[in-house]
């Protein structure tokens, strides 16, 4: 049972600044603060342990400020960790800790077993290709060559992520925020990772085009049974997407739980506040 | 019969840390067994602690002491109170379902796939699990023209009917279900009685809480009543 996991997460650890004991043992929810009392450093994640399990979607919810991109940063190479291990079962069958190997490797792992979609569709597209050429460049870097092939893998990911094809050549830049987010999560899932990470990603979208890009991750989940880390401070998107969920708050999970539960019998007093404060 | 559910000294308290830790007692000192394809009701006022000890027996509240044993398809005694995460969501997926009184349902999908997807979930092909959603649908009388129509937008007594048919449909071992009647008219009442007593006949356990006394006699062969979150005296049906 315990060694069913996909990823396992342990210790991780981000501190901004020059870390000191104090560091990790005067900050988080206890001392109402991320700042170390002595040199000032910013710990947006401290010493944070979890697992997901295959086909599971975990959530992350809390405050602006309280750690949950940085999280999702480092699992995706994106920031340098500054201490903590994490596994993953797709790569040496999860003997080997990511952050202890290679650029080149840590490139692979990015390129072939996960997808990550950003808040702002800037950081996961190229603006100057187009969005065809996006996906291309996610399919060329996971080793797929033939450009026939490319093309029409190009167009499937379109059509199930509603984009028009006819509008495949031309740069995102000039599409709207909801099908940028489309044509982005395209791009994560264009080499059928096992992990997908998303990032705040209906953040900004307006009501209707929100529940379009939710469906559209819910489908995905579905049809392709990926496992996903979902990061929002929003607790609506929390409860349609995820199975269970995190509470984080300065840097620290402050409750875990089955997602209902949390929702409706949250135990931790800054739990009971986010979910009282609910509209 | 075999015991199915054995739930021994259950409390659930509520902590309020943002109103001055003030603590709500809901339910103390509950004990009582559930049988294999046995429907058992659970009555008591508005606030007695039924749907608590509902939501604590699917974990939806975390229970503050005793436990909730619960025997899995294979044989294995499972607390539900203390058990991971992860076996809790295992047990949701393929033996217990539970509908509430509220429908809560994704966007934007239609009412025909809320139910069907339960049905995927588990294994089914899409057309198959339409196909046994229409059905289901049929015979509570939702009208056709609102399969393909999003939930959000649906009456009461017709959002009532689409969360009673997706929790019915992948014929759990455990059904609990909350005021399953309460919003229809009578014909749909029994529409929705009748499915309930064939899921009992193949073999499924149902809790069930009600304040209507027709759906009461029609369907319990036992009663458990509560008051204050105390549990009264058992009445055998």
């Amino acid at each position: 049972m315990d060694n069913n996991w996909l990823l396992r997460v342990r210790n991780l650890t981000k501190i901004y600044g020059e870390p000191t004991l104090d560091s990790i043992h005067r900050t988080g929810p206890a001392f109402n603060t991320n700042i170390c009392p002595k040199t000032g450093a910013v710990v947006a994640v401290n010493d944070i342990s979890f697992d997901v399990y295959p086909g599971e979607v975990l959530g992350i919810v809390g405050e602006s400020g309280s750690g949950k991109s940085t999280l999702v940063q480092m699992l995706y190479f994106d920031q340098e960790v500054s201490a903590g291990e994490v596994n993953f079962k797709p790569v040496d069958d999860g003997n080997v800790n990511l952050f202890e190997l290679s650029n080149q490797k840590k490139r692979y792992i990015r390129n072939h077993l996960m997808g990550m979609v950003y808040q702002n569709p800037r950081d996961g597209l190229n603006f100057r290709f187009s969005s065809g050429g996006n996906i291309a460049e996610k399919l060329l870097m996971a080793n797929v060559f033939h450009v026939g092939r490319i093309r029409i893998r190009g167009a499937d990911l379109l059509t199930k992520t509603e984009v028009p094809i006819k509008r495949m050549d031309e740069s995102p830049a000039r599409f709207s925020g909801g099908m940028q987010q489309r044509v982005q999560i395209a791009k994560a899932i264009a080499n059928n990772p096992p992990m997908l990470l998303l990032d705040e990603v209906t953040s900004g979208l307006d009501v209707s085009v929100q529940a379009k890009v939710l469906d559209l991750i819910r489908g995905l989940q579905q049809d392709l049974g990926v496992s996903m880390i979902v990061v929002s401070h929003d607790l609506g998107v929390i409860r349609m997407l995820t199975d269970r969920t995190m509470v984080l708050k300065h840097g620290k999970i402050v409750e875990q739980g089955l997602t209902d539960q949390i929702l409706q019998d949250p135990q931790h007093g800054y739990t009971q506040l986010l979910v009282s404060s609910l509209l | 019969m075999t015991k199915l559910l054995e739930i021994v000294d259950l409390q659930k308290r509520f902590e309020l840390h943002i109103l001055n830790e003030k603590e709500i007692e809901a339910l103390r000192q509950v004990s009582f067994d559930v049988h294999e394809g046995e429907i058992l009701a659970l009555t008591g006022k508005s606030g007695s602690g039924k749907s608590t000890l509902m939501k604590c027996i699917y974990r939806t509240y975390l229970a503050s002491s005793g436990q909730i044993l619960y025997r899995d398809r294979t044989g294995s005694v499972i607390d539900l109170a203390s058990a991971s995460e992860h076996e809790v969501l295992r047990i949701r997926k393929t033996e217990m379902t539970y509908c509430s009184q509220f429908l809560q349902v994704i966007p934007r999908v239609p009412a025909i796939d809320v139910v069907a997807f339960a049905l995927v979930a588990r294994g089914c092909t899409l057309d198959e699990a339409r196909r046994v959603t229409s059905e289901s649908f049929e015979r509570l009388s939702l009208p056709k023209e609102l399969w393909d129509a999003y939930p959000a937008t649906f009456s009461g007594g017709e959002q009532q009917r689409v969360n009673i048919a997706r929790a019915m449909i992948s014929r759990p071992r455990v059904l609990l279900v909350d005021e399953p009647t309460a919003s229809l008219d009578l014909k749909t009442k029994d529409a929705v009685i009748e499915m309930l007593i064939e899921l009992k006949k193949i073999g499924t356990s149902i809790i069930l809480i009600t304040h209507d006394e027709h759906t009461l006699a029609m369907m319990s062969d036992r009663s458990l009543h509560l008051e204050n979150g105390l549990l009264k005296d058992a009445v055998y049906a």
